[in-house]
């Protein structure tokens, strides 16, 4: 499997639907090159093993190989969409708990269509800003909301966690989340 | 800022990070259901956490885990049919009971006008459950341990001044005390409600009660 990428400047978004029309090998692998390692990342904060998270990994882009027909670039980017099924398979399989999703499909009709022109360098550029976003918050709001998206903590474990009130830190996490919106506004 | 029956913000974090119960996510979940501004909230947030992810250092993935996934695919049995959304509810919510109808369940009487299906019990006796109250009718008064979460399907609810209807969550907790919800008079009131502990009825008569009603 090392022929070269015969579809360096093809968007994320557009890959996935190469995979979802014509079930192209070479498109998957590109999408598995540059996901699998950040969903492994994000999938070993939690307390599971290298095997674990190696396992997850696996089961999350063989949900990307099923499912690419379900994917509608207009209503979600493929990194939130692929979040959300890492997220919900750890859950899953090691919360044995189910997560209810609001229904894909039902999002609203008005989501802003990805440009279709300069989409790899938006994406660079995107990858950027997350970076730039959080440098906006102060260390208080960094904190929780690194401990809710990397340890999947509540809010009274935050508390708890933090040694502070709870009511500190809802409206830590309020003030953060609309702080970021603001940064992310366009971000769609 | 606290908007009347909207969740607020912390909670659509929580939710998208992962960090609700169950119960609490499918609460959360059916709720923005009925809101359109809630839902791109949630894409907000959930755009964070991807992006979150996507900003972690790179984990080394084995040589053979692509490999192995083809090899997995080509072994996928046909997808089966997705079952349809026909029974009326939020999708969330019908999903989660499997596409059943609210008549379908297992109803049971908790009292005069009150009756209940019991959905899922997690840790530390966090419950997840149905109410369906007749119209006029008023729940005891009671004061909570831990959080209530209560969404309202159909029908609707007053608390004091305050009207709770279809998609409205009232959120309680230990300094909701002597909470009297009174049922609007009309349709019954079919609310999904969670709670962390069982409440703490006031009357001598409904205490007597409450471990047979299961509240």
């Amino acid at each position: 499997m090392d022929e070269p990428s015969v579809f360096s400047d093809y968007s994320h978004e557009q890959l996935v639907i190469l995979v979802a029309r014509n079930k192209d090998r070479n498109a998957f692998h590109q999408l598995f090159d540059y996901f699998a390692p950040r969903i492994k990342s994000y999938l070993l904060n939690f307390n599971i093993s290298d095997q674990g998270a190696e396992d997850l990994t696996q089961d999350v882009m063989i949900t990307l190989w099923q499912k690419a027909d379900k994917f509608d670039p207009e209503k979600a980017k493929i990194s939130t969409w692929l979040f959300r099924v890492a997220r919900n398979k750890y859950i899953d399989k090691v919360r044995q708990q189910k997560y209810p999703e609001v229904n894909a499909d039902d999002h609203i009709a008005s989501m802003i269509a990805p440009e279709k022109t300069d989409q790899t360098i938006k994406e660079q550029q995107d990858r950027g800003r997350i970076e730039m976003a959080m440098a906006v918050l102060n260390d208080e709001q960094r904190k929780v909301i690194e401990l809710s998206f990397f340890k999947e903590l509540s809010h009274s474990q935050i508390a708890e966690a933090t040694n502070l009130p709870l009511g500190t830190v809802k409206s830590r996490i309020r003030m953060a989340f609309q702080a970021l919106r603001e940064e992310l506004g366009d971000y769609r | 800022m606290k908007t009347h029956g909207i969740i607020p913000d912390e909670w659509i974090v929580s939710y998208a990070s992962g960090a609700l119960s169950e119960a609490h996510a499918l609460v959360v979940a059916t709720h923005c259901h009925f809101h359109p501004d809630l839902q791109q909230k949630l894409i907000d947030a959930e755009n964070i956490g991807a992006m979150l992810m996507e900003s972690r250092p790179l984990a080394k993935v084995s040589s053979h885990m692509f490999d192995d996934i083809i090899s997995k695919i080509d072994d996928l049995p046909n997808k089966a049919m997705q079952p349809s959304n026909d029974n009326g509810l939020p999708f969330p919510l019908a999903d989660y009971l499997n596409h059943k109808s609210l008549d379908q369940l297992n109803w049971r009487m908790m009292g005069p006008g009150l009756s209940q299906v019991r959905l899922w019990t997690g840790p530390n006796d966090e419950r997840l459950w149905l109410l369906k109250a007749k119209g006029g009718a008023k729940i005891p008064p009671h004061d909570h341990r831990g959080i209530e979460l209560t969404l309202v399907l159909q029908g609707s609810y007053h608390v004091g001044n305050d009207q709770y209807g279809p998609g409205l969550l009232e959120i309680a907790d230990d300094e909701t005390k002597n909470h009297t919800p009174l049922i609007d008079p009309g349709e019954d009131c079919i609310c999904l409600v969670v709670t962390e502990a069982p409440i703490k009825i006031h009357s001598f008569l409904g205490r007597l009660a409450q471990p047979f009603i299961g509240l």
